[in-house]
């Protein structure tokens, strides 16, 4: 392993990536939540499944290309990578739910559940990020 | 992630506004003068939600959240009631007392009460999810 790869060793692109995702995706659930009792109002989300789908084809194509470089993601629909790394989201993934008498098409069990995924995926993606940062940490220290 | 603590907070305080809106509505389910003693029934007032919230801090917080857009007062919301000798009785003996239904606005009000637990709850994850990140740098 170069000392060029250490930001891209042992998956750590892919679970920057997945943090920053759910943590945009964060505001998206607090900004439904909290529009729950407006008149005419959507909800709006994005497909995690097709950002699952994103990573990993960034994934695969950084594999073909032996684990050089930044993992390069390509912008979807949805989920545009900015030049500082972070994501613009355009919500339009359908809630699915129908409208209210009040034109809203709240559902807030599906938002708790949306939410507690979220940040159980945030979570999980922390966790690993730090049990790498750590090993290599501890990988550094050895050589000095 | 920072700007979902606004729009959670900007949820809260909607919710309470409307809880206020509520509670005067319930005071004041008997109003028939105003403060200066001239007969003017209590209007019921009700509030107007839109996304948005221009008072938030962050540029995020202020395109996403919600806002009370205006707190309506419902001017046709008063009803005849019989009460002969009433010093505001008409010629019939009816009074035009507020239109209230108590039943309504504690339905509001526990509607109100749950959707500002479902922003605490949302604050409460964005907040799990900050001090998560934060440990990175422990």
């Amino acid at each position: 392993m170069s000392i060029v790869g250490v930001t891209e060793w042992g998956g750590m692109g892919a679970l920057e990536a997945t943090i920053r995702f759910a943590g945009q995706r964060q505001r998206l659930i607090a900004h439904n939540i909290a529009n729950i009792s407006t008149p005419n109002f959507i909800q709006l989300d994005v497909s995690t499944s097709a950002f699952q789908k994103q990573l990993g084809e960034a994934i695969d194509r950084h594999r073909d290309n032996a684990g050089q470089g930044p993992l390069d993601l390509q912008p979807s629909d949805e989920v545009r990578p900015q030049p500082n790394g972070s994501f613009h989201l355009v919500p339009n993934t359908p809630s699915g739910n129908i409208a209210f008498q009040d034109r809203n098409n709240r559902d807030l069990e599906r938002l708790m559940q949306d939410q507690s995924e979220n940040v159980l995926v945030f979570r999980t993606a922390i966790d690993l990020f730090k049990s790498r940062s750590d090993m290599m940490r501890s990988a550094l220290a050895q050589r000095i | 992630m920072y700007g979902s603590l606004d729009i959670s907070v900007s949820g809260l305080i909607a919710q309470r506004t409307r809880m206020q809106v509520i509670a005067a509505n319930i005071a004041n389910i008997n109003t028939l003068e105003d403060a200066q003693g001239n007969y003017s029934p209590y209007l019921r007032r009700s509030v107007m939600f839109a996304p948005g919230d221009p008072a938030a801090k962050s540029p995020q917080g202020r395109e996403m959240g919600v806002q009370v857009e205006q707190i309506k007062i419902e001017s046709e919301a008063l009803t005849r009631r019989l009460m002969p000798g009433h010093p505001y009785a008409d010629k019939d003996g009816y009074v035009m007392v507020p239109d209230i239904n108590p039943v309504v606005e504690q339905l509001n009000a526990m509607e109100a009460s749950r959707a500002y637990e479902a922003n605490i709850a949302a604050a409460e994850a964005a907040k799990a999810m900050m001090s998560q990140a934060l440990r990175l740098l422990a």
